[in-house]
């Protein structure tokens, strides 16, 4: 984690800071869906409490703190009771993996009488070599938390809501892992930071032993895989398990599904995960498909020259302005998406279960496949045809 | 002990406690979690060695979507039945026992071999792997041991048609009319 005592302890901190954030995040997001939803629905929403209604959002937590933690007769303990807590899990760990910024680079400095640095930290909890196959395989073991919940509830609504979603998870899997195979053999790395930095600058590209520059389009993932876009955005609704392919929750069929038997803090638990999944999605598409945290049209080293020359002199506060420009860069792409998950989630209706199944394993696969096929083809051509 | 030292015997103790508890558990559902669990331990000392892409492709593949597979259909049988016809019986017992006897057997005997096999010249030095191993993976993959990956995809698929052959043969839902 580091080379010394300094580095250790701002990476751990970093770890709390991101998880810190996703937590803190799902209120406000709470808060833009009611809101959001209220006025695709020609309502309201809540705006009793605070400003805008933003206090509401205080007012529901101190409720959930307060109400009554019960087991159901027939529930299993342990699994009733941890099934909550690794809900949060999979979704914070692999948030950490995904990239937000410029790495910030901090000189030599002395402090209690000792030389300490330099350092680099990368924006983001842990930068890891093989990125997707580790936010792919740590989020995919979010299928337990249903099943356990569903299990340890005791409760046939609870049961059939797990057995469903874990299908659901399953199956789409597929789909979301052969969509982001184009990507990979476009980028030619599993590393995400490597991914977004080969999405810098104006779209250009050799094919056939011509190079082709486009300047008015930024080089991102979203020109030269839209089908592995789609078919990648797609999934990620069934596997963050947000309409229209919430069929784990169904509650004109099945109560609430899974979460039936939660109320109060661990309900919550279950909320907060579900957010962080969806964070992981928007993240995700961000980094894949429209440039992670690189403004459109500037290379990093060009924002860095320009922050050297109007906002800062020395290199630190070159380094850290460089890094809060592409911070917020990649944060505006992320609520856009985030935006975009609740209002698909206000305008569509529900799949029923066979709908769900077919697209999944009749539709969205067989276009992976292809998309795979034709991307893998057009490479070679590209490369080997001069 | 080091950092390093001590992930490794805390890995390990969770593999085996899960281990263990996989064939302990009475009812399946729970040795189908732990089954779980030991392969999540077994994924971090994947990682832990610096084989980052073993270890995510095992969490995805065995953890991620075999064991889940498992679970849901464990949780479709009426568990009841299954746990009196697991646990009862005298055979089984005694199968059981010779079983474990066998396997402390064997466990021996590799600790016995097993330096003998780790000081042989060709031992990999773990320093020595490139930074980024699964590009060094899929060449010795697509390359030195392309007719095995082939022929593991065609053993693949002829149990997958079996499978479907055998569902549509035996009645039930997806029985020929």
């Amino acid at each position: 984690m580091g080379q010394d005592i300094f580095e250790i302890t701002i990476n751990g901190i970093k770890l709390i800071v991101i998880f810190l954030l996703m937590v803190q995040a799902v209120p406000i997001l709470v808060w833009v869906e009611r809101r959001g939803s209220a006025f695709i629905q020609n309502r309201l929403g809540p705006n009793r409490v605070g400003p805008l209604g933003l206090m509401q959002l205080l007012a529901d937590a101190v409720k959930f703190l307060n109400k009554e933690d019960f087991l159901p007769r027939k529930a299993v303990r342990a699994l009733f009771y941890t099934a909550p807590v690794y809900a949060l899990i999979p979704g914070v760990i692999a948030y950490c993996a995904i990239p937000l910024g410029t790495p910030l680079q901090i000189e030599a400095f002395e402090m209690a009488g000792k030389m300490w640095g330099p350092y680099t930290f990368a924006m983001q909890g842990f930068d890891i070599g093989v990125g997707i196959v580790f936010i792919l395989g740590i989020s995919s073991l979010a299928a337990y938390t249903i099943l356990m919940a569903g299990w340890g509830s005791g409760n046939k609504f609870s049961l059939m809501g797990a057995l469903r979603a874990s299908a659901q998870i399953i199956s789409y899997e597929l789909a979301l892992g052969l969509s982001i195979v184009g990507v990979i053999m476009l980028y030619g790395t599993f590393n995400l930071t490597d991914m977004v930095l080969a999405q810098q600058g104006p779209m250009s590209f050799s094919f056939m032993g011509n190079q082709v520059v486009i300047p008015w389009l930024p080089n991102w993932g979203l020109f030269y895989q839209p089908l592995g876009f789609i078919l990648f955005f797609a999934a990620t609704f069934a596997e963050s398990n947000r309409l229209p392919f919430d069929l784990a929750e169904g509650e004109a069929e099945l109560v609430a599904g899974f979460h039936t038997e939660y109320g109060g803090f661990k309900m919550l638990m279950f909320f907060i995960g579900e957010y962080a999944h969806m964070m992981i999605a928007a993240g995700l598409v961000t980094t894949f498909f429209f440039g992670g945290y690189l403004v459109p049209g500037f290379t990093p080293a060009e924002i860095r020259e320009f922050v050297a020359q109007n906002l800062a002199s020395t290199p630190n506060g070159i380094s850290a302005i460089t890094s809060v420009i592409h911070l917020l860069a990649y944060f505006v792409k992320f609520a856009l998406f985030l935006w975009f998950f609740i209002h698909v989630r206000w305008t569509l209706p529900r799949f029923r279960y066979d709908q769900l199944m077919d697209l999944g394993w009749k539709t969205m696969l067989p276009w992976a496949l292809f998309n795979t096929i034709l991307t893998a083809v057009v490479i070679y051509v590209a490369y080997n045809f001069a | 002990m080091t950092a390093d030292a001590f992930i490794f015997w805390f890995l390990s103790l969770v593999a085996v406690t899960s281990g263990l508890s996989v064939v302990m558990m009475a009812n399946p559902i729970y040795s189908a979690l732990s089954l779980a669990m030991t392969m999540v331990s077994l994924a971090a000392l994947f990682a832990t060695l610096g084989a980052y892409f073993i270890a995510g492709v095992q969490v995805i593949v065995y953890a991620g979507a075999v064991m889940v597979l498992f679970v849901i259909v464990l949780m479709l049988f009426d568990l009841r039945e299954e746990t009196k016809a697991f646990t009862r019986g005298q055979v089984s017992g005694a199968l059981k026992i010779a079983m474990i006897g066998f396997l402390a057997g064997l466990i021996v005997m590799v600790m016995a071999q097993g330096v003998k096999f780790l000081a042989a010249p060709d031992v990999v030095d773990a320093a020595k792997l490139p930074e980024d191993s699964s590009k060094a993976l899929g060449l010795v993959l697509f390359n030195r041991h392309i007719f095995g990956f082939e022929a593991l995809g065609v053993l693949l698929l002829v149990v997958a048609v079996g499978t479907v052959a055998l569902a549509r043969s035996k009645g039930g839902t997806h029985a020929k009319h």
